[in-house]
């Protein structure tokens, strides 16, 4: 899902960004040293690809392998 | 090794000052139960924290503040733990929330002893509810994340297992997730988006060491 070179790929950032637009936009993300940053914020940084958008991109892609493995689901419904 | 609580709170950016207002929360809940010390803000630096690991000898710690592979934060993104000192974690049960911790200072400081770290390999990230930022307790949508992580040091201080005390954080985040994903079943926004970094803090927070260590 993403190229060799580690990049996101156009249709890995359109889906990172097309999540981060449906968050309130009141709502801010606190990623530890790198800072707080508001959805118009994150979406910058996913389309500048660089370490934060990347960081960002990688919660996406652990969430989606989550669901798409069934981890998720096996994971809620072990703990009742 | 004595049963006391030392904490550290910088607070000097958005991230910090929510940090330190879950912490500071739970010192007010155990108050009066264990001893405590509450490094906070400036006071949360190297030379306070190491004067006294090696003057009170403090069994638990609960370190908040920023966070990288090799170090633990205080005040200003100074370091309070790195691998020059991280001896001094050595046979204590510690719970650093913040980034990363856990992949290279957390695995250092369980070497070879019969101590704890609980930790992250990834980021801890939170969302924050925009309008509750002067109020972090206020702030539910923060909460979803933070309250599941104060678990960890309710558990130890009840006498649990370091794993035991893991594993009622994680049962914790699992609920919030259920909470959430009900939300999402509502169309309400940003559920999806507030699932994905409780999952990635859920498979981020991990027990290196002695899983068995209790306080």
């Amino acid at each position: 899902m993403t190229e060799k070179n580690g990049k996101i790929s156009d249709d890995i950032k359109e889906l990172v960004i097309a999540r981060l637009e449906v968050m309130p936009s009141s709502y801010k993300l606190s990623i530890g040293s790198e800072g707080t940053f508001t959805t118009i914020q994150l979406i910058e940084h996913v389309r500048a690809e660089d370490h934060i958008g990347n960081q960002i991109a990688r919660m996406q892609l652990n969430f989606i392998k989550a669901l798409t493995t069934g981890k998720l689901i096996e994971t809620l419904n072990k703990n009742g | 090794m004595d049963n006391i609580l030392l904490v550290t709170r910088p607070k000097y950016d958005d991230g910090t000052e929510y940090l330190s207002a879950y912490a500071f929360d739970l010192l007010k809940k155990v108050k009066g139960q264990i001893l405590t010390k509450d490094f906070e803000g400036e006071e949360a630096n190297k030379e306070n924290v190491e004067k006294y690991l090696k003057s009170k000898n403090p069994k638990l710690l609960f370190l908040n503040g920023h966070g990288n592979e090799c170090e633990i934060c205080g005040h200003k993104d100074k370091a309070i733990f790195s691998l020059t000192n991280v001896s001094l974690l050595k046979n204590r049960i510690t719970y650093a929330r913040a980034c990363f911790s856990a992949n290279i200072l957390g695995k250092e400081a369980v070497k070879n002893n019969s101590g704890c770290f609980i930790g992250y390999v990834y980021p801890f990230s939170f969302w924050m509810g925009g309008e509750r930022s002067a109020t972090p307790l206020k702030d539910k949508v923060a909460g979803m994340f933070l309250n599941p992580s104060n678990e960890i040091v309710f558990s130890l201080l009840k006498g649990e297992t370091a794993k035991k005390a893991n594993e009622k954080s994680k049962q914790m985040m699992i609920s919030n997730m259920k909470e959430i994903l009900a939300m999402e079943q509502k169309n309400e926004p940003g559920a999806t988006g507030m699932l994905q970094i409780l999952w990635d803090n859920y498979e981020g927070q991990v027990v290196l060491g002695n899983e068995n260590a209790y306080f």
